[in-house]
């Protein structure tokens, strides 16, 4: 305390001399606080309840939910911290612990813990602590990067930014339009040998470190530990961050959340519905972003989906309807085969080769070997359709379809899912492949295959068959770490679903990312949403408006006439209703 | 539910008006008014256009019929209306109001036509009365009668108690946080995409009310295995008989119980079915 004192009162220049000589070495900030012992016991019984499932009881981040998770949780025992304000390398502060604490990581299974009191959350960090000895050591320390207020967004910067991208490197990886599909992006591994992704800087909403611009400005300066990105605190002006950051920034329109839809609103459009006309043709559509699931819901389950959400356009005119498809993809996967109806073997991810324990993990089924076999219990060969009229799953039975288990490459798909006639009622089919009594029908194609989608029937996941109707037209780019997939159909055809003016019509998608090596069950899907056809000729509402108004002020005219009349009358003073009494 | 929001003050108004004792004219104005808030924004889920004006096309004539019932409150009404429509003095107000109610309904024809379409609403049935019996595994279970085969170790031998409990939290992290979440208040990673959303455990109205054989129930035979008001077709929770075993099941249900300090309801209480 007293040396505090005299530091401070020696005046400014030994504060200067004091700044000079610490720059580059042991920081300031470098007092080691490893709290008390009834602090790291609070945070013990915290961590135990509500940590110990993912990150482990060591901490070394190997919990019951750890093989099923991508990116996998922490593990506390190496030090290193992804979300921090100190530099590259170096331990994080309280605060930086905290804020993900309270506020979880965007788009991974660490969720905000925002009902912990100050206590439990000042215990928690104190008992984080205790997993790596690198919070013993003075040396692993550092002080927080300057943030400077931002400075205003600007367009500028966005256009001279693309310079400082490409030659930093920035591209390599998050790919030249940001979407996480740069050249190095599917060699990626973190410190600990699990592939990781390239952050899709279209989507701010996923950023781990938060999706404001000070946040990516932060991002940039500290790095990511354990990752492959690095931190440019020295390697970019404060500037150059900047700029990155608007050009970041301009990348999903300044947006900060990425407004889910409820509805697909087809919009009416002149010029016939050609395919040539790609995307131009969807110009007046409004966009629609769905969010993707893993399904999880049935055997052969995908807990890490590779897409997180499609964004869904649709035109039409009299006689067709057009819907774009477009999500990002790291990597375009033309090999390799796909089908909707397989189903493949429940798979632990494989990232760490780590298989906790299956056994009771499928019930009966026995664990098969790890790496992407397909299960089943007959020869591998062709796939057999299934007849089941019931939801799948209670037993593998026949229904179930095998592919070559050699077929290891895996293609990129997508299949639109419509019922098969529209619902009368509220009653629609079940929302993966339909049931028995209520079939769907999916337009899917195998991008492997874009010259050759098909038209499957569902009746429930076991029976799901390729139909002999006329499937949609299908064009199919993939540019710049996006798929792009336009289907087009009759708006009446002979078999199947129809889109009537004024109608709302079920859509479910399912999307099937090859580069994460999903396939048949394993795919990310949507729950159903309604697409509105307006109809093609809306009526004016000012005929009605004028005939009801006019109406009505008719009505009420001829009212005070009536009443005046017999007031003048004198048939009484002010009682109406003399005559009726 | 309600909107206590809207309806508490509403209530106030109508007791207010109560003791400042209106004239009838006044009187009436107020109910009707008062039905219409309420009718229109009284409710949590929004009451459908059409439902509030049918509903008011009934309060008017109820209300008229009490006006008109009366020759002492009928001539309360009268005389002040004839009086408005009559007197020098109201007329700049009368064509006001005579012109103002054309144009509401004009506007609210405008509104109803360009109103953007609205997608079928599907009010489900959250908790479904549960079917009488019900076969997991090929074993039959009376409904009435079934109930936690692990429960009675938490008196009886706590230690053992407690690795069902940990086998649940097990069972639970491998399988159901990416929708129900880390908190059990059914924010997972994946819950966004989800309609209907995940069950928040937290809440006071899902397992503290319910009974564990109703939770057997909803596990073992998922979204698939709901009846028809409970919307079978949408709902993404698995059939996790497909997944796992009968104990497996009862276990995660005691970690259900256990994590959020809930009490599952007693078997004693039965009385059928749970909706609401």
């Amino acid at each position: 305390m007293s040396g505090r004192r005299n530091w401070i009162s020696g005046g400014r220049w030994a504060l200067g001399l004091s700044a000079l000589l610490l720059v580059g070495s042991v920081p300031v900030g470098a007092q080691v606080d490893l709290g008390t012992d009834a602090q790291r016991e609070t945070g013990k019984r915290v961590y135990d309840k509500y940590c110990s499932q993912c990150h482990g009881d060591t901490g070394a981040g190997d919990g019951y939910a750890a093989p099923f998770l991508r990116p996998k949780p922490r593990d506390f025992t190496s030090g290193k911290y992804k979300i921090r304000s100190t530099p590259n390398g170096f331990l994080p502060t309280d605060d930086d612990i905290r804020r993900v604490i309270q506020a979880g990581i965007p788009y991974t299974a660490m969720p905000a813990f925002p009902e912990f009191s100050a206590v439990e959350v000042t215990g928690l960090i104190q008992y984080l602590k205790t997993f790596s000895s690198d919070f013993e050591d003075p040396e692993a320390y550092a002080p927080p990067l300057a943030q400077p207020a931002a400075p205003p967004y600007s367009a500028d910067n966005v256009a001279s930014a693309v310079e400082v991208y490409e030659q930093i490197g920035c591209a390599r990886c998050h790919g030249v339009e940001g979407r996480g599909d740069g050249a190095s992006a599917p060699t990626l591994v973190d410190d600990w040998g699990d592939p990781i992704r390239a952050a899709d800087l279209s989507e701010p909403w996923t950023f781990r470190g938060g999706a404001t611009r000070e946040d990516i400005y932060r991002s940039i300066s500290t790095g990511l530990n354990g990752t492959p990105m690095a931190g440019f605190e020295s390697g970019l002006t404060p500037e150059e961050r900047w700029k990155i950051v608007d050009f970041i920034y301009s990348l999903a329109d300044g947006q900060t959340e990425p407004g889910y839809a409820s509805l697909v609103t087809a919009t009416s459009i002149e010029g016939g519905l050609e395919l040539e006309r790609g995307e131009e043709m969807f110009a007046s559509a409004k966009p629609a972003l769905l969010p993707v699931m893993g399904q999880i819901v049935q055997l052969g389950r995908a807990f890490h989906p590779g897409v997180r959400a499609v964004e869904v356009r649709a035109v039409y005119d009299e006689s067709d309807i057009a819907f774009m498809v477009s999500w990002s993809d790291i990597q375009a996967n033309r090999n390799g085969e796909n089908s909707p109806h397989l189903q493949v073997e429940e798979l632990v991810s494989t990232a760490s080769g780590s298989e906790s324990d299956e056994g009771g993990f499928w019930g009966e089924e026995e664990a098969t070997e790890d790496g992407g076999d397909f299960w089943g219990e007959e020869e591998s060969g062709d796939a057999s359709e299934g007849g089941g009229d019931d939801f799948w799953g209670d037993d593998t039975g026949d229904a179930v379809a095998t592919l070559d288990a050699d077929t290891a490459e895996f293609s990129d798909a997508i299949a639109l899912q419509f019922p098969r006639t529209l619902p009368t009622g509220i009653r629609q089919p079940y929302f993966i492949n339909g049931d028995s009594q209520h079939p769907v029908e999916l337009w899917y194609v195998d991008l492997g295959y874009p010259d050759a989608p098909e038209l499957w029937e569902g009746r429930g996941s076991a029976a799901l068959t390729v139909t002999d109707e006329a499937p949609p037209y299908v064009t199919a780019t993939y540019k710049d770490g996006q798929w792009t997939v336009i289907f087009k159909r009759s708006r009446t055809p002979a078999q199947g679903i129809g889109f009537a003016e004024d109608t709302f019509v079920p859509l479910a998608l399912s999307v099937w990312d090859g580069f994460n090596e999903e396939r048949g069950s394993r795919r990310g899907l949507t729950a159903w949403y309604p697409v509105y056809v307006p109809p093609l000729e809306t009526v004016s509402p000012v005929g009605p408006m004028v005939k009801t108004a006019g109406g009505v002020l008719l009505a009420e005219l001829l009212l005070i006439l009536w009443v005046r009349r017999r007031v003048a009358k004198g048939t009484d003073s002010g009682d109406l209703a003399g005559s009726a009494t | 539910m309600m909107n206590l929001a809207v309806v508490l003050p509403v209530l106030a108004v109508l007791i207010g008006i109560r003791f400042a004792k209106p004239s009838m004219l006044g009187w009436v104005t107020a109910w009707w008014l008062a039905a219409w808030v309420v009718l229109d924004f009284g409710f949590a889920v929004p009451v459908p256009k059409t439902v509030v004006k049918e509903f008011m096309g009934i309060i008017s004539l109820a209300l008229a019929a009490y006006v008109t019932s009366d020759p002492q409150r009928w001539r309360e009404v009268r005389e002040p209306t004839t009086a408005f429509l009559t007197e020098r003095k109201f007329l700049p107000l009368l064509v006001l109001v005579t012109l103002a109610i054309p144009a509401a309904v004009a506007a609210s024809i405008y509104f109803d036509m360009t109103a953007p379409a609205q997608a079928p609403i599907f009010g489900r049935t959250v908790h479904p009365a549960p079917p009488a019996t019900l076969t997991v595994h090929e074993v039959t279970h009376d409904m009435q009668t079934l109930d936690n085969p692990y429960r009675k170790l938490e008196a009886s031998d706590p230690a053992a108690f407690a690795v069902h409990v940990e086998a649940g939290r097990k069972i639970y992290y491998e399988n159901c946080f990416y929708c129900h979440g880390d908190l059990m208040q059914g924010g997972g990673m994946f819950a966004h995409a989800l309609n209907p959303i995940p069950t928040n455990f937290q809440d006071s109205g899902t397992i503290a009310m319910l009974q564990e054989s109703f939770l057997f129930w909803r596990v073992s035979k998922g979204g698939p295995g709901l009846p028809e008001e409970g919307g079978p077709w949408m709902s993404a929770m698995p059939a996790w008989e497909n997944f796992l075993t009968e104990e497996e099941i009862w276990e995660v249900i005691l970690f259900l119980y256990d994590f959020t300090e809930q009490r599952p309801r007693a078997l004693h209480v039965a009385s059928g079915g749970e909706g609401h």
